[in-house]
């Protein structure tokens, strides 16, 4: 799989017009002349083939080398790992927020089918399905930073050396990345609980003298978490997408950043790598997804019977 | 003999929205005694499952129930949801038709009799857990220890029904409602669930309505038989009486389809003609008429017959008996 | 097969008789409508300066008021509507066009050949479409043209996946079987046959389409590498509104509520086209 995914990224990469080498090396507006290209050219591989190019590229990123940054020649690994830190911070909060908010906003749903708390529940997950990520952070950039500013609007303190700061930096994008990671986690809890309502077994719970909340909770809640995974794994796969804009509009360091930088300056190693990375990303979590199936469903983990 | 159960005019509406709501059940009455065993005899769509699930308050919207239950002199209709809940884990006990659907798939078959144990009394889980275990080696799961720490799936469908006949008497219940429990099952399975039934109720007193459509099932365990059609009781009495002398012309047909060993092979079998009665277009007058074989175009047609009493302990709904035996004027058990 | 014809109107009348179907259809229309004849109504010349009115809040003049050069915003939100649907509609076409080619062949054809495309499907899902998107404009650059050939690339593999599972879903059931032994040529049955019948949740997919690109796009443009000024789409304006957010935050107020309608109802639509097709609960 990740194989085939590098296979993809390299092709649609070298597919691109323009020499990478003569617009990166331009835009550094260093006055270099022809035979200096060539050299640089033979250093990196670029004059082979394609397939050599591709096999060098794969052996080295095995090795741990993601080469250099054509544009300010420094490793392009420790590049990415300089700015790793703020985005798997943002991620990670978001994901952890909206997970928690999609569970609690979807058992109360399904504690009262159809009722007018039901009915906001499924219009709020909606809502997010809906609005770009980019209009979220408006509403709360304005909300929190222009009308009743109680939060900065930009910028990034490690954890480490301010936990206050860290924290009120971090508010707002994370509640916009969550809101829009929550919804789609939210409608499909919501459906799964409601399908799950309708089977025999919460009768035999109710005749036991369970309550229906109590029964949504212990014995709808974990038959419903099963579909409800793999929703998870894709939305993070999303979340990879949308935190570049989001650290875009917040001014965060992180991946998303350098991403953009790299766009603009044509920096093809960096792109490389950064997408591997959020392929390779997304993969894991996937993987950790299926893992999660055959603890929470027993009928998957027994081979036999 | 005193009465645990005391059913009285049990009506069970289907709501549709805009239009009429269906009546499955329709004016049922019945009791049933301390350690008596009640079966609820009739095909699909009679309205059995419905009266049980009825009496222990499972039935939710769409449904409308109005009529009275009571349970050891109480109203069960006139509890709130807390209180119905004590006397559905204290008081009652129910098994379902289909056992693979009626157990959740993600607990262990030890936890789901712990929860319902746990449920109705204040007892440690480790007590909780003993009591299961015995449990399960009771109703004849070999290896009970282990097996507790199995899930539903890894159970056969005899099996199953033999954990749920275990979780719903590990609480002790006074009444012990059995919805189809052998239907789901092959016939070798179905005699060994229904004998470990019978050893089950014997040893405990337990109070039980048998439903089911098969007869011979019926006929071997019950104390009593009450014959359901179209959401309506027609025949009433012990189950030796009605079955060696059926008196309503539905009892009577159920009666005369049933296959035995001996049967005569040459000749059909008898079958009731016609259809059961569709709930959004019933008969008039009594339900039976359009496939009774006895009907007359006057009564039958327009008059509803309602339960009344032949003899001791007989009641038929039947304006043909009713005159019969006026005429007659004896009884005619 | 003349319950096809029908089999389309009619569907289109079961959206419409839905409240939800009538709203959404309505607010699309308007949508179209201003934007196809948006310079007569247009209250202004989208081009115009006021510099009279620079920044000036929502009034009866500017109805949503009056950006840095005293552009009417509004107008300008009309005129960019052109730009923002052509776009949705020429990369939801080509979404469509690529991923249902793909989706049928691989399903049509089978074996090794649905194995290669599927796993190319799963590959590029497992990209962020965002990221894709950057890229691929960093590399070809934007202008509608090109931009409308990117989105509609990056949305064809789902678009692939769900064709290929409504032919197989439809392949499956007897009136496939039926034709091929009646002497069907599996082409002909594929256009003439499984088409028509899958062309309901295609046309649902087609509108969820245009739905991601209005999304895409206006990302895209928020970021700089869309649609840039002069060209005004709504996802540019939307940037410029927020560049200029603590001077007058009215002027991302058009251009966002305008997205947001337009996603909405594209959504809505594409729901609503689902649920009449399900025969169930006579809604």
């Amino acid at each position: 799989m990740l194989f085939s995914v590098s296979l993809l990224i390299f092709v649609v990469l070298r597919l691109l017009p323009g020499d990478p080498v003569s617009i990166s090396i331009g835009a550094g507006h260093r006055g270099i002349g022809a035979e200096e290209l060539d050299q640089y050219r033979t250093e990196s591989g670029l004059n082979r083939s394609y397939s050599v190019q591709y096999w060098l590229w794969i052996t080295k990123i095995l090795q741990g080398d993601f080469g250099v940054s054509y544009f300010s020649g420094e490793n392009v690994l420790s590049m990415i790992g300089g700015n790793l830190m703020p985005t798997v911070e943002l991620t990670f909060s978001a994901l952890i927020v909206a997970v928690i908010f999609a569970f609690t906003l979807a058992i109360i749903g399904a504690t009262w089918p159809r009722s007018f708390a039901d009915r906001m529940v499924t219009a709020i997950a909606s809502l997010g399905m809906a609005i770009p990520t980019f209009i979220t952070a408006i509403i709360l950039l304005l909300t929190f930073g222009i009308w009743f500013p109680i939060l900065p609007t930009r910028g990034y303190v490690p954890f480490t050396e301010d936990p206050v700061e860290n924290l009120r930096l971090i508010a707002m994008p994370t509640m916009t990345l969550a809101f829009a990671a929550m919804a789609p986690i939210l409608r499909m809890l919501r459906s799964s609980l409601g399908e799950a309502a309708t089977s025999p077994w919460t009768r035999t719970a109710e005749g036991k003298g369970l309550l229906w909340p109590k029964i949504v909770r212990k014995h709808i809640f974990p038959n419903a978490l099963i579909p409800t995974l793999t929703v998870i794994g894709i939305t993070f796969g999303r979340m990879l997408g949308g935190v570049v804009l989001i650290e875009f509009i917040f001014a965060w360091p992180g991946i998303g950043t350098l991403m953009i930088d790299a766009i603009f300056k044509r920096d093809y190693m960096i792109l490389q790598a950064a997408i591997l990375f959020a392929a390779f990303a997304t993969i894991i979590v996937n993987f950790l997804v299926d893992i999660a199936y055959g603890i929470v469903d027993p009928r998957l983990s027994f081979k036999n019977k | 003999m005193t009465s645990l159960l005391n059913v009285k005019n049990l009506a069970v509406d289907i709501e549709l929205g805009k239009s009429e709501p269906l009546h499955a059940v329709r004016d049922v009455s019945f009791t049933v005694n301390k350690g008596e065993k009640l079966g609820l005899v009739g095909e699909s769509g009679s309205g059995k499952s419905l009266t049980a699930l009825a009496i222990m308050r499972l039935l939710h919207r769409p449904f409308r129930i109005s009529g009275s239950v009571s349970l050891d002199g109480q109203e069960l209709y006139s509890l709130n949801n807390k209180e119905m809940a004590r006397v559905r884990s204290g008081q009652l006990g129910i098994i379902y038709q289909d056992p693979t659907s009626s157990l959740n798939p993600v607990f262990t078959v030890g936890e789901q009799i712990i929860e319902a144990i746990q449920l109705s009394e204040k007892i440690s889980k480790a007590d909780a857990r003993t009591r299961a275990i015995d449990l399960l080696a009771e109703v004849g799961v070999k290896d009970a220890k282990t097996r507790a720490n199995n899930y539903p799936h890894q159970f056969s469908g005899g099996m199953r029904q033999r954990v749920m006949i275990a979780m719903a008497i590990s609480t002790n219940p006074k009444l012990l409602i059995a919805d189809e429990p052998t239907t789901a099952l092959d016939v070798t399975t179905q005699a060994r669930v229904m004998e470990l039934l019978s050893r089950i109720v014997e040893q405990r007193g337990l109070a039980v309505i048998l439903i089911t459509h098969d007869l011979g099932v019926a006929s071997q365990f019950c104390d009593r038989l009450s014959v359901m059609y179209g959401g309506k009781i027609v025949e009433n009495g012990s189950i030796k009486d009605v079955i060696s002398n059926p008196l309503h012309p539905y009892t009577k047909a159920l009666i005369n389809s049933v296959c035995t060993v001996d049967l005569d092979v040459t000749k059909p079998m008898i079958a009731i003609g016609g259809q059961p009665p569709v709930l959004s277009d019933l008969p008039t007058g009594c339900t039976f008429h359009p496939r009774c074989p006895s009907a007359n175009t006057t009564t039958c047609v327009s008059v509803t017959p309602s339960l009344e009493m032949i003899s001791a302990n007989r009641t038929v709904a039947c304006d043909l008996i009713k005159t019969e035996s006026h005429l007659k004027g004896i009884s005619i058990a | 097969m003349s319950t096809v014809k029908t089999g389309g109107t009619d569907l289109f009348r079961r959206v419409l008789k839905r409240p939800l179907g009538k709203i959404s259809f309505t607010f699309i229309s308007i949508l179209f409508i201003s934007a196809i004849f948006a310079n007569f109504a247009a209250p202004s010349d989208p081009n115009e300066l006021d510099t009279a009115n620079i920044f000036s809040k929502p009034s009866l003049e500017h109805l949503f008021g009056a950006d840095d050069l005293g552009r009417d915003v509004l107008s300008r939100v009309m005129h960019g509507g052109r730009i923002s649907l052509t776009i949705a509609l020429f990369a939801s076409a080509i979404a469509m066009i690529i991923g249902v080619l793909w989706g049928f062949l691989a399903a049509q054809i089978g074996g090794w050949v649905d194995e290669v495309l599927m796993r190319t499907v799963d590959a590029l899902l497992s990209i962020p479409i965002i990221l894709l998107a950057l890229i691929l404009v960093a590399a070809l650059g934007t202008n509608v043209a090109v931009l409308s050939i990117i989105i509609g690339t990056i949305l064809s593999p789902a678009t692939a996946r769900l064709a290929r599972s409504a032919v197989i879903g439809e392949l499956q059931l007897d009136y496939s079987q039926a034709a091929t032994v009646v002497g069907a040529s599996r082409l002909r049955i594929l256009f003439s046959e499984v088409l028509p019948n899958t062309a309901p949740v295609l046309m649902a997919r087609a509108v969820i389409c245009v739905a991601d690109t209005i999304i895409i796009e206006a990302s895209l443009s928020f970021v700089g590498l869309g649609i840039n000024p002069p060209d005004a789409s709504w996802g540019s304006l939307t940037r410029t509104g927020y560049e200029q957010l603590f001077n007058g935050y009215w002027l991302v107020l058009a251009p966002g509520l305008v997205i947001l309608l337009a996603i909405w109802s594209f959504n809505t639509l594409s729901d609503q086209i689902l649920e009449a097709l399900d025969p169930r609960s006579g809604k």
